[in-house]
């Protein structure tokens, strides 16, 4: 007969029973056995694993006394020494998701098998998506059994030394991870069996699959625009002629910024464009074409704007990647809030 | 909340099938704002169309990805000189 699996679950306050945002303060305690949603956990678990005890975290104590949290759960895990750690689920819940996260990477990093489970978008799943196991679940916990079920699944499989199919087979969110095997069928079969699916209007799984792009709430329009203080940016490789400040023609890791609050317009004989992912020449000319800094002075002599912000934003836009861009967007969005700016043009080329 | 971006581009579809919300239809690639086959007087007057359109853009409200064609836009003021 196999051992039962020595089992640790961590919850936060509210599924360990203590309360609910009033009480999301409390620090980190032990219960023995199971408690709240411990329960459905032990019930999930049948014969097959034992619950040591239920770590619990207030919500708002993990996230601001984080570094203490994670040292108090660390030697309550050491003094039990369970094999597995199952995290939550979280579900949708920010706060409990981060918690859940750093509670699987503390186990981790003694060793054990770690799960928790919790909605795709919960801002959890983010923390170190490369390194955790992590069960998708629907919003709210009404999926508890379910979500239960499949951590718990996953938990003795990783416990027995197994090792653990692709994401998409055995139900855990992608950590991006690729290895070698073999698909038995060579790539063109596999593409006419996909062509054939498609054609036939079957379901089939694409090896490529692309990542739906990340919504963005719209900014609010501009109110008055005669008032309004206008910033340009361009992805076309704008730099100063020569390039003295050294850009990349590709592969942005940095943006440059330079100053245009004594210029009317951007002439060729002092800027040009260095971009491998577009024909530069017409720009070197006219570099207004990628930074229209001469119509923006003309609408703010007649008017129509109330001003052209001092600094302008240049980068190669070509082949950057979207973490980098994401990064460097984000960096001059700070600036240009800091700056005041009210509106913004962006060139892409 | 946040700062209206119009994102100008000749590859429009693209900007817009990657979340940009607020798409103003630029001329080409290689020339987004004007085209300088037109000659000046014209190559101004549609830089400045493409312009005001993507000034219209961040005066709109959008619930997502919109486009904003400059040939399609009444503009309220039409572009009568060149400088």
């Amino acid at each position: 007969m196999i051992q039962p699996v020595r089992v640790v679950h961590y919850v936060n306050q509210f599924f360990g029973g203590i309360g609910g945002e009033e009480l999301a303060h409390v620090g980190i305690s032990l219960a023995n056995g199971a408690i709240g949603a411990s329960r459905a956990l032990q019930q999930a678990l049948g014969t097959q694993g034992t619950l040591l005890g239920t770590i619990i975290g207030g919500d708002n104590y993990v996230s601001e006394q984080r570094d203490e949290a994670i040292r108090a759960i660390t030697e309550h895990l050491q003094s039990l020494q369970p094999e597995v750690v199952i995290a939550g689920p979280a579900f949708n819940a920010g706060r409990y998701g981060l918690a859940c996260a750093e509670v699987c990477k503390a186990a981790q990093a003694l060793g054990l098998v770690a799960i928790t489970g919790m909605h795709p978008e919960n801002p959890g799943t983010l923390s170190y998506p490369s390194e955790l196991l992590i069960v998708p679940t629907g919003a709210t916990s009404v999926e508890m059994p379910t979500a239960l079920a499949a951590m718990v699944r996953l938990a003795l499989k990783l416990s027995r030394g197994e090792e653990l199919g692709p994401a998409q087979v055995e139900g855990y969110l992608p950590r991006g991870r690729r290895r070698v095997y073999d698909r038995q069928r060579p790539g063109y079969l596999r593409a006419l069996d996909m062509l054939q699916a498609k054609l036939r209007g079957e379901a089939f799984v694409t090896e490529v699959p692309i990542h739906a792009p990340e919504r963005v709430t719209p900014a609010t329009p501009i109110a008055d625009l005669s008032r309004a203080t206008m910033a340009m940016v361009t992805t076309g490789g704008l730099v100063r002629k020569g390039n003295p400040d050294k850009q990349v023609s590709s592969n942005a890791t940095r943006y440059y910024r330079h100053t245009v609050a004594e210029l009317r317009s951007l002439s060729g004989k002092d800027w040009e464009a260095y971009h491998s992912g577009y024909f530069n020449h017409i720009v070197h000319a006219n570099p207004n074409y990628i930074l229209p800094l001469n119509f923006l002075r003309d609408l703010e002599d007649e008017g129509t704007i109330g001003g052209v912000y001092q600094w302008i934003y240049a980068l190669p836009g070509v082949s950057t990647p979207v973490a980098i861009s994401k990064r460097l967007g984000r960096s001059i969005a700070e600036d240009l809030q800091a700056g005041g700016v009210n509106g913004c043009l962006l060139v892409a080329t | 909340m946040g700062i209206p971006v119009g994102m100008i581009s000749a590859i429009y579809d693209l900007a817009l099938t990657t979340g940009a919300n607020r798409v103003i239809r630029g001329a080409r690639i290689e020339h987004v704002c004007g085209d300088p086959n037109l000659g000046p007087e014209k190559d101004y007057a549609y830089g400045m169309r493409i312009v005001r359109t993507a000034l219209e853009a961040v005066q709109t409200a959008v619930t997502g990805p919109t486009l904003f064609d400059p040939m399609d836009m009444a503009l309220e003021r039409e572009v009568s000189h060149a400088s």
